[in-house]
């Protein structure tokens, strides 16, 4: 018998999960005391969201799988198997809603009623908590997410990062032993990622409860604070759901790190300079040494050219006097804050909304949409490549062509839906691609990517570029921005606030805080020792190459065989911590 | 708020229930006329909805009446009234001017009964006084959150093909009806999915067959047996006053 009386909020011994498409993830054993938080790291596809599905119950309850092994939260064990009369041996999703805070990665679905409080009401409820009680605990879980101006507004009226803090309110409403975090600001754009992050700080210490958070955008998490603005202990998963590393993320070993960057993870400023240039690296001396990057060749002829335009809908436009040319061969960037009315342009500049006001003239552009997801009409990733397109050899060989080029080639046969994020944003570039416009207009295509795919899409992005279309792209990411464009146009209060290279703007302060932008510890340091906009992005550009290099090393030395079995099944391939090979 | 707002949902979808299943027994047109007036009235001034809003609200009722009015007049036989260009007879014109009238009255409540009803509390009243199951009414709360967003959806799926549409000679996009069916099915995917992460996010919060206690109850009162009394009265005293004044009709009002 244990003599304290509060059990531990999470206990997991030899926990196993193999999903209907053979992926899993597993083995895997963990204990929480209270209030100590984890951070789960791995690549996409790794299993994370599937374990915190178990942890609750969710899967296999709700989302059918093969479940090994006991998982106890507060003391109650969840119910992963059927018993005999075909209830769950254990307790069910909704039974451990008074100990289990869930939020998860989408902002719309995370929230179902229609007004803020009485979603942060409805689990207190459900839980049985008195009346009486409600008010009090709704207003200080609102208070604590920094949604208490929200609760009186309706649900549908709220932006993604409002919804996603009104949802942390409802998760950490009944005093939950464990949060379950599923990379809640993945979805966002910049101004909600911000507000959430803020949040869940905050909630996060003031809560009390143990926290497992699934994150990759680590350097933002972090922030200025590097390793010490992050949980303590890391779990890093691998490409097959096992194992790697668990510890005290100080501990982290220099390989592991580098092993981390090699899997696509975006760390901490401090780590991430460690692991790319090795413990005596010195960031700004690297930098300067990088010759920078080859001048774009500007086409002539069928610029994309916006002129007196006013957009948005009534009453007044949320941007005017927007004069903008696009020419074939630049990259273009458009940076603001939430609601600056950067989505609203581009679907202006694509045709697909009229102007409040101006002409928008130059030939149709390709545009991928933020959510190219909402757009799928085709049940498999060949079909929708080819949308649009006319039937016959050519179109078969350029679809094979656009797959190929993005990677896809493996998925052509699988639905749309089923992809990861990533390869969702791989998909959308490839469709818009395949059509051959000379310009192609893209909205954050690299929100909500691990390292990898980020470097991956931005690549594809410049060798659009480099074929001659004129790429103009959304971004709350400035190292993106820095990474791939030639010119900046910032937007902001209602108008085109500057037209300037990105080394001018993170330069500039006034105008960076006009824009509400923040720049990043990592890219300030770089900015500050190179000349010119160029030698920036051959700069960001050679970090990346070292990061895919890593990543090529890992594939090299022998962990090219969790990529490929990825998709295997994983339950009885290895031991829990399996040793780093390199 | 409203008078109409403040009363008790599951009493007022109950009357509602009442006001039409009478409706049913009756097709005096000057009875439902009168009927249909009080209706208007309660959806003016009980429930606030007001000018132009209270129109665009009737149009669908109207057009079904309309439409049932038509077949009525030009399809049913009895006495003609007129011979060309079309055949209508006495008999259909009365007929069908009741059953018209009769989608009427209950189109007008309807629209007063939405406009002063809030959907979380017609839901939290249902499962406090009518005892439904907490499940299906906060699962159906969910739901109506989800049909709010549909229009967006739609515009996005619409969009997402219109960027990848061949081109015209002028250079707009073509899409044909095909499109529009796959745009449906490709909405349709987006809702089942959607529907499940929603689901799961009820269950994470706790919603289950278990007791469960409610923050912000849905009153029931006096006030609200006063209602349910009046309307009763009301109904009935349109009625009476119907039969009674039958007798004193044209003949050629009379069903």
């Amino acid at each position: 018998m244990r003599a304290d009386p509060a059990p531990d909020p999470l206990d997991v011994r030899g926990l196993e999960v193999v999903l209907p498409s053979g992926a899993g993830v597993g083995p895997v054993d963990l204990a929480l005391a209270p209030g100590e938080e984890v951070l789960l790291l791995g690549p996409s596809g790794a299993g994370k969201s599937t374990l915190l599905h178990a942890l609750h119950g969710a899967v296999p309850q709700v989302l059918p799988a093969d479940v090994t092994g006991c998982v106890r939260v507060a003391g109650r064990t969840v119910g992963t198997t059927r018993g005999a009369d075909g209830s769950w041996a254990g307790a069910a999703v909704a039974d451990l809603a008074d100990a289990v805070g869930v939020l998860a990665q989408d902002p719309e679905t995370g929230v179902c009623l229609p007004h803020a409080a009485e979603e942060v009401a409805f689990p207190l409820e459900n839980v049985g908590v008195p009346p009486h009680v409600i008010g009090p605990a709704v207003a200080a879980a609102l208070d604590a997410t920094g949604a208490g101006h929200l609760a009186g507004r309706r649900t549908d009226a709220l932006s993604g990062g409002e919804l996603q803090r009104v949802a942390l309110a409802a998760a950490l409403a009944p005093g939950p032993a464990l949060l379950l975090l599923d990379e809640p600001t993945s979805m966002l754009d910049g101004a909600g990622v911000t507000a959430v992050r803020a949040a869940l700080a905050t909630a996060r210490t003031a809560s009390g409860a143990a926290c497992v958070l699934v994150e990759h955008r680590l350097d933002d998490l972090a922030g200025e604070d590097g390793l010490a603005g992050l949980p303590a202990r890391w779990v890093v998963l691998d490409r097959g759901g096992r194992v790697r590393y668990d510890g005290p993320a100080r501990d982290l070993p220099a390989a592991r790190a580098r092993e981390l960057v090699a899997l696509g993870c975006w760390l901490p400023h401090d780590v991430e300079e460690t692991a790319l240039l090795g413990p005596d690296g010195d960031l700004p001396a690297h930098a300067a040494r990088i010759a920078p990057a080859a001048r774009r060749v500007l086409r002539d002829g069928d610029a994309l050219v916006a002129a007196g335009l006013a957009v948005g809908p009534p009453p007044a436009p949320v941007l005017r006097d927007v004069d903008l040319v696009l020419r074939r061969g630049e990259v273009v960037a458009l940076v603001g804050p939430n609601g600056s009315g950067k989505s609203t342009l581009l679907t202006c500049l694509a045709r697909l909304a009229p102007p409040r006001a101006g002409t928008v003239t130059g030939p149709r552009a390709g545009f991928v949409p933020q959510r190219p997801d909402a757009g799928w009409t085709r049940v498999t990733v060949r079909a929708e490549v080819a949308a649009g397109l006319p039937r016959g050899p050519g179109t078969d060989a350029r679809v094979a062509a656009a797959l190929d080029r993005f990677d896809l080639t493996p998925l052509a046969g699988q639905h749309p839906h089923r992809l990861s994020v990533g390869e969702q944003r791989r998909l959308g570039l490839a469709a818009a691609l395949v059509h051959d416009r000379a310009h192609l207009l893209a909205d954050e295509p690299t929100a909500g990517l691990d390292r990898h795919g980020t470097t991956t899409t931005l690549r594809a992005l410049a060798a659009a570029a480099a074929e001659g279309r004129g790429v103009l792209l959304s971004s709350h990411d400035l190292r993106a921005v820095a990474t791939c464009a030639d010119r900046v146009l910032v937007v902001a209060d209602g108008r085109v606030l500057a037209d300037l290279d990105p080394l001018a703007l993170l330069r500039d302060d006034v105008l960076l805080a006009a824009a509400r932008l923040r720049v990043p510890p990592l890219l300030r340091r770089v900015a500050a020792a190179v000349h010119d906009a160029a030698h920036l992005r051959g700069a960001l550009t050679a970090l990346d190459d070292l990061a895919l290099g890593l990543a090529g090393d890992l594939a090299g030395a022998g962990g090219a065989d969790d990529v490929r079995h990825a998709e295997e099944p994983v339950g009885s391939t290895g031991p829990g911590s399996v040793a780093v090979a390199r | 708020m409203t008078a109409l707002a403040e009363r008790n949902p599951t009493v007022k979808a109950g009357l509602l229930l009442a006001v039409s299943l009478a409706t049913v027994v009756l097709l005096d047109p000057v009875t439902l006329a009168a009927l249909y007036l009080a209706g208007v009235a309660v959806a003016r001034f009980g429930a606030g909805v007001r000018g132009r809003a209270l129109l665009l609200a009737q149009v669908p009722f109207w057009s079904f009446a309309l439409g049932v009015l038509a077949v009525n007049a030009l399809s049913r036989p009895g006495t003609v009234l007129l011979d060309s260009p079309v055949r209508v007879t006495q008999e259909g014109l009365v007929v069908g001017l009741g059953l018209a009238l009769r989608g009427l009255v209950i189109g007008a409540l309807t629209v007063a009964f939405l406009a002063s009803t809030p959907p979380r509390a017609l839901m939290v009243s249902l499962t406090q006084h009518a005892r439904l199951s907490p499940r299906y009414a906060y699962a159906l709360l969910a739901g109506h959150r989800m049909l709010a967003g549909l229009p967006r959806h739609w515009a996005d799926v619409r969009a997402a093909q219109a960027v990848r549409a061949p081109l015209r000679r002028d250079g707009t996009p073509r899409t044909g009806v095909a499109a529009l069916g796959r745009a449906a099915f490709a909405l349709l995917v987006h809702q089942v999915r959607a529907s499940e992460r929603v689901a799961l996010a009820l269950e994470s919060r706790g919603l289950s067959d278990r007791p469960r206690t409610l923050w912000r109850p849905v009153p029931l009162d006096r006030r609200d047996a006063l209602l349910a009394v009046g309307v009763v009265v009301a109904v009935a005293a349109v009625v009476v006053a119907g039969v009674l004044v039958a007798p004193l009709l044209p003949p050629w009002l009379r069903v």
